[in-house]
């Protein structure tokens, strides 16, 4: 029994960490307690409704997953794995334990905390009486040592970010920074404190009895009697200010990870305006910065503060400006990667919402303009948006007529003499509400004129028709998915080339709406097909985003030329893509040839291309650019 | 007030020296290759929005640039911002970001006076 | 062998280049990728200003040529040049030795195709520029379908000063080269409109602004400052065409039978392997960079021997490109033949 008293466990040491897991539970708890009140009442009877069923199983399974085990890091990087893992479990694991030795050795199964945290301090004598049965201080000095493994490679990290194979660290801010300070000296604080009363009392176990009669051995008795309380204090006051530095710091995420994984069981995911879930998601952000090295604005266009991890710093404290809301592909490879599986894109467009609401107030005439116009051509069950950017290519344009005009379909033209844009660009700038005026437009005009499938060329608009226009007895595909189905049915025949093509995976379609195996089957049909390094999830983006409202065209081109030089080594003849926007990106950035999936499937058809042209000017040229 | 393009502008000079240049600024700042506008006239030949109402995004911006500002707001909300001018502008002038940034500069408040809608001269100061 | 200069191309440049040198009794060898000399003087059918037939230029040069025994050699793609200039490499590794280079390789036309918007190579009535001389050669410009077109859309700068297709330079003569082209049409169908949309009209040579007047006050043509954005078939055959009329401030829409896109010059494609074995510079546009625009635009540098002449350095008329071939001859001589620089 040491010289403080036994029975209350105190001694003025234990004010800072004390204070410090009050204020920290205090404000954890007002947090929580107030976000999920301000959830939108749809959201908390969801809550409840969930409560009780197997999705909380689920999302326990989920927490001591990656809360604990961190599996996802694991996947991406084994040495960041281990680290996370050590500060992670290994701190779990020392409270745990810690606790259990306490209420054993005390027989009582409450005390508080600080009794467990500096229990070595109170009951020096411990260890010994323990040998005969389970063997706890055997286990703390196990776990201490597991996390100050951990705590040693977290300095490396800051040293050498390249070395745990990442290229880019993150930044951080002035909560961070404290909170950092305090937990790299907690757990050698801890060492410290722990081998100096072992090396008094020459107890302690494998790991604190070696280092305290090493201590010991170096400064004699008297001297190691004198820091003892000096280093229980520097362990108690590293904690405490740890804690009141958590809520304010990246740490937060150690607890909001929870909840999160709760609420993502429960499709509790907030919306394209800015709400209280997104609370749970920014900080649960661990700032780990997985996120950045996928970035192609970091890694080709050299801008480093952007990234989905500085944005939710950014946003969570408040410190949200325009370029760094506006400047994002929304591409989705960070959002792929991210180990706590934080809605990344919507996120970021949301915030734009908020912004976009406070700069531009949304009149009863916006878009009136609009009303009773109809510039649709043709009949028929199949209607086809080609959408703004295709309407710019008439190889596309001519190439659907013909797939049309092979298939025998019959075609309802929305968008032909000039359309009106699906919504998603003005979505994708924050103005959520005034894209519904467009998005009602357009979803009126499908449904007068009785169509039931919607073809279109645009993944753009193919998701805000998806996800947006909640079109009945619609159905809304890609033109991918449509040749995969004339084919299929036997409706178009094609005649394989066997050159080797390489196909580029648009955001949209690809990470946007799951759709990558359809545009392959049919290329397939076409020749060969060559994959690229990077591809389906992890394809890259041309550069050409509309989501993105900063890069400048050198910037897009840099992105592209990037991008292109992937596709170009995998030997391929053509680069073939789905996506209007991404085909004009990358055709003067790419050293192959571009072309659309529809060009390929119409310049292989069966059908002679003379049938539905007419015989050139005799005096013209072939190819100008032979010359 | 200036009519965007549609019928001849009455004949007012453009009172450069007198007319407020705060926007004007803000917007070739955020977007310096609006500079280089050779004024082809692509950008409105190619208008989603233009198709439909009389909109013409290549003399709004040229207008702005000369520290004109009258009738913006209702201007630029006829704008789908679908970035068709985009693919097509030989200068390759970011237009979504210019209308973009269009649209905060008038949310900020700048020099008394500017009449940005009519009837609505005090828009820029509540904002 | 002694005194052997090196020409990159039989253009015009090329072939003035050689000229000049066998009169200065050197040994001029041409190396022609093509299998004809002349270069895109072939395809032209009349020039500006003077509706001069090109074979008025092209013969007597290539009867020169002939006359004067100058060693041709056609089918011969240069693939490399010494950064010393003393010899290029052939396509097929054959190693030519020579005491200087005199590059006049000329440039590309710039592929309408990559102007998706235009339907080039899609809809039948888009033609290029070069499509439009080789119907002139043939003293009949009729549609598709045979008929004699009732109106003609000629559009400026397809390829030229367009960030778009990584083109940012004005490629200069097809300002001119639209006023000349619309006259024609005017001059071969007195009933057929032609309409030039056109950004700037850069009339830069002698003649050339008095040829525009002449094409508005008394040939008629249409200038409309717009440039086209895109094109689409109308049912029954015609072009329809969006632009906006900027001097107006309203989009126009306009159908026509025919459509020529002014194609632009473009940096040969076979600048860039040239410049990389010669270790020659390339300006931003991928034209040659000379050593400096006035007295050194014919040369790479201060003391090298390769010198440039005509198109290879940027878009220019024939008459210029013949210049720089005499120009860039007597260069040559003279870092063959020693002499202070000028």
């Amino acid at each position: 029994m040491h010289t403080s008293d036994m029975n209350t466990h105190f001694d003025p040491f234990v004010i800072p960490f004390t204070l410090g897991v009050i204020y920290l539970f205090a404000v954890v708890v007002w947090r929580y307690v107030k976000w999920f009140a301000e959830l939108p009442e749809a959201d908390r009877r969801a809550f409840r409704h969930a409560l009780f069923t197997v999705r909380s199983l689920k999302a326990v399974r989920e927490v001591v997953e990656e809360a604990l085990l961190h599996k996802s890091i694991l996947r991406v990087n084994p040495l960041l794995w281990y680290m996370h893992l050590s500060f992670a479990l290994g701190w779990f694991l020392l409270i745990v334990i810690g606790k259990f030795e306490t209420s054993a050795y005390l027989k009582e199964a409450f005390n508080p905390p600080h009794v467990h945290v500096f229990f070595r301090y109170f009951y020096p004598e411990e260890p010994f009486r323990f040998h005969r049965g389970f063997n706890y201080a055997f286990l703390m000095d196990a776990v201490l040592l597991f996390i100050l493994s951990g705590v040693a490679l977290a300095w490396f990290k800051r040293l050498r970010a390249s070395w745990l194979g990442m290229k880019k660290t993150t930044k951080h801010t002035r909560g961070d920074r404290m909170a950092l300070a305090a937990l790299w000296v907690v757990f050698p604080a801890r060492l410290l404190a722990e081998s100096a009363t072992c090396g008094i009392h020459q107890t302690g176990d494998f790991l604190t009895h070696s280092t305290g009669m090493a201590l010991a051995g170096m400064v004699g008795p008297d001297a190691l009697r004198m820091m003892e309380l000096p280093a229980w204090w520097i362990y108690s006051l590293a904690l405490g200010m740890f804690f009141v530095a958590m809520p304010y710091s990246r740490y937060m995420h150690i607890f909001t990870e929870v909840p999160h994984i709760f609420l993502r069981h429960y499709g509790i995911r907030g919306g394209d305006k800015p709400g209280s879930a997104d609370n749970f998601q920014i900080q649960a952000c661990s700032r780990c910065g997985v996120c950045i090295d996928p970035c192609q604005l970091q890694s080709a266009a050299a801008m480093n503060d952007v990234q989905s991890v500085y944005f939710l710093r950014d946003r969570r404290y408040g410190l949200l400006t325009d370029p760094v809301a506006d400047n994002c592909l929304m591409c989705g490879r960070c959002e792929t990667r991210c180990p706590v599986h934080i809605d990344l894109n919507r996120l970021r467009l949301n915030s734009r919402t908020a912004r976009a609401e406070k700069a531009v107030p949304l009149t009863d005439d916006r878009y009136a303009y609009l009303r009773g116009e109809d510039r649709s051509e043709g009949t028929g069950k199949v209607g086809y948006f080609a959408g703004c950017m295709t309407l710019l290519s008439a190889p596309v344009m001519t190439a659907m007529q013909r797939i049309f005009d092979a298939a025998g379909e019959e075609v309802w033209w929305a968008d032909k003499a000039g359309g009106v844009c699906c919504g998603r660009p003005l979505k994708l700038s924050g103005e959520t509400d005034a894209a519904r005026r467009l998005m009602d437009y357009n979803k009126a005009l499908f449904e007068k004129h009785g169509i039931t499938t919607l073809v279109t060329s645009c993944p753009i608009c193919l998701k805000v028709f998806r996800e947006d226009y909640h079109l009945e007895g619609i159905e809304v595909i890609h033109h991918s998915q449509y040749f995969l189905r004339l084919l299929e049915a036997g409706r178009l025949k094609l005649k394989a080339s066997g050159a080797t093509l390489t196909y580029h995976d648009p955001c949209e379609l690809g990470r946007g709406l799951g759709i990558y195996d359809e545009p392959r089957a049919v290329l397939a049909r076409l020749g060969t097909l060559a994959e690229p390094k990077q591809t389906k999830k992890h394809a890259l983006c041309c550069g050409g985003s509309v989501a993105n409202f900063v890069l400048n065209s050198q910037q897009e081109n840099r992105i592209a030329t990037d991008a292109a030089a992937v596709y170009a080594a995998t030997g391929a003849e053509t680069l073939v893509t789905a996506c209007p926007q991404c085909k004009s990106t990358f055709r003067r950035n790419s050293a192959l040839p571009v072309s659309d999936l529809a060009e390929a499937v119409a310049a292989a058809l069966e059908v002679p291309a003379s049938a539905h042209r007419i015989p050139a000017a005799a005096g013209r040229t072939a190819a100008p650019a032979a010359s | 007030m200036v009519d965007w393009g549609y019928t001849i502008n009455k004949p007012r000079a453009i009172a450069y020296d007198a007319n407020d240049h705060t926007w004007e600024n803000a917007l070739q700042e955020a977007v310096p290759v609006l500079r280089s506008c050779i004024g082809c006239g692509n950008c409105t030949a190619t208008c989603t929005a233009g198709n439909f109402v009389p909109f013409n995004i290549r003399k709004l911006q040229t207008l702005v640039r000369r520290g004109e500002y009258a009738g913006l707001r209702k201007e630029l909300d006829k704008c789908m911002l679908c970035g068709k001018c985009r693919l097509v502008c030989p200068r390759g002038i970011n237009t979504r970001k210019m209308i973009v940034t269009l649209k905060r500069l008038l949310a900020q408040p700048v020099a008394a006076g500017i009449p940005v809608a009519p009837g609505a001269a005090s828009t820029a100061g509540q904002r | 062998m002694e005194n052997t200069i090196a020409i990159i191309g039989g253009g015009v440049a090329g072939m003035q280049a050689a000229l000049t040198l066998k009169e200065l009794g050197m040994r001029p060898v041409i190396l022609e990728r093509e299998e004809r000399l002349g270069g895109k003087l072939n395809t032209w059918d009349r020039l500006f200003p003077t509706w001069t037939p090109a074979r008025e230029v092209l013969d007597p040069l290539l009867e020169a040529v002939r006359g004067a025994g100058i060693e041709v050699r056609l089918g011969a793609a240069v693939e490399g040049v010494s950064p010393d200039g003393r010899g290029v490499t052939l396509a097929g590794g054959e190693r030519l030795a020579a005491e200087a280079v005199v590059v006049a390789s000329g440039f590309d036309l710039f592929d309408a195709r990559l102007k998706e918007e235009y339907g080039y190579g899609i809809y039948d009535n888009v033609i290029t520029s070069a499509d439009l001389e080789t119907m002139f050669r043939e003293k009949r410009v009729l549609t598709a379908d045979g008929r004699v077109p009732r109106r003609v859309a000629i559009l400026h700068c397809v390829g030229s000063r367009d960030e778009k297709v990584k083109q940012n330079h004005c490629s200069r003569v097809c300002c001119i080269t639209g006023v000349k082209q619309a006259m024609e049409i005017r001059e071969l169908y007195p009933e057929c409109e032609v309409f030039n949309f056109y950004m700037d009209m850069r009339m830069f040579g002698p003649g050339y602004e008095e040829i525009y007047r002449q094409s508005q006050e008394e040939y008629k043509v249409v200038h409309i400052r717009g440039r086209i954005s895109e094109v689409s078939p109308t049912l029954d055959g015609r072009l329809q065409m969006k632009t906006e009329d900027t001097l107006i401030g309203r989009p126009m829409k306009m159908e026509a039978d025919m459509l020529v896109l002014l194609v632009g010059m473009c940096p040969a494609r076979s600048n860039r392997s040239l410049a990389v074995s010669g270790n020659l510079s390339l300006g931003d546009s991928g034209f040659f960079a000379a050593a400096d625009a006035f007295r050194g635009n014919t040369r790479c540098g201060e003391n090298g021997r390769i010198f440039f002449a005509g198109t290879a350095t940027a878009p220019k008329n024939v008459g210029e490109s013949l210049n720089e071939g005499t120009a860039a001859a007597w260069q040559a001589y003279r870092s063959v033949k020693g002499g202070a620089s000028w």
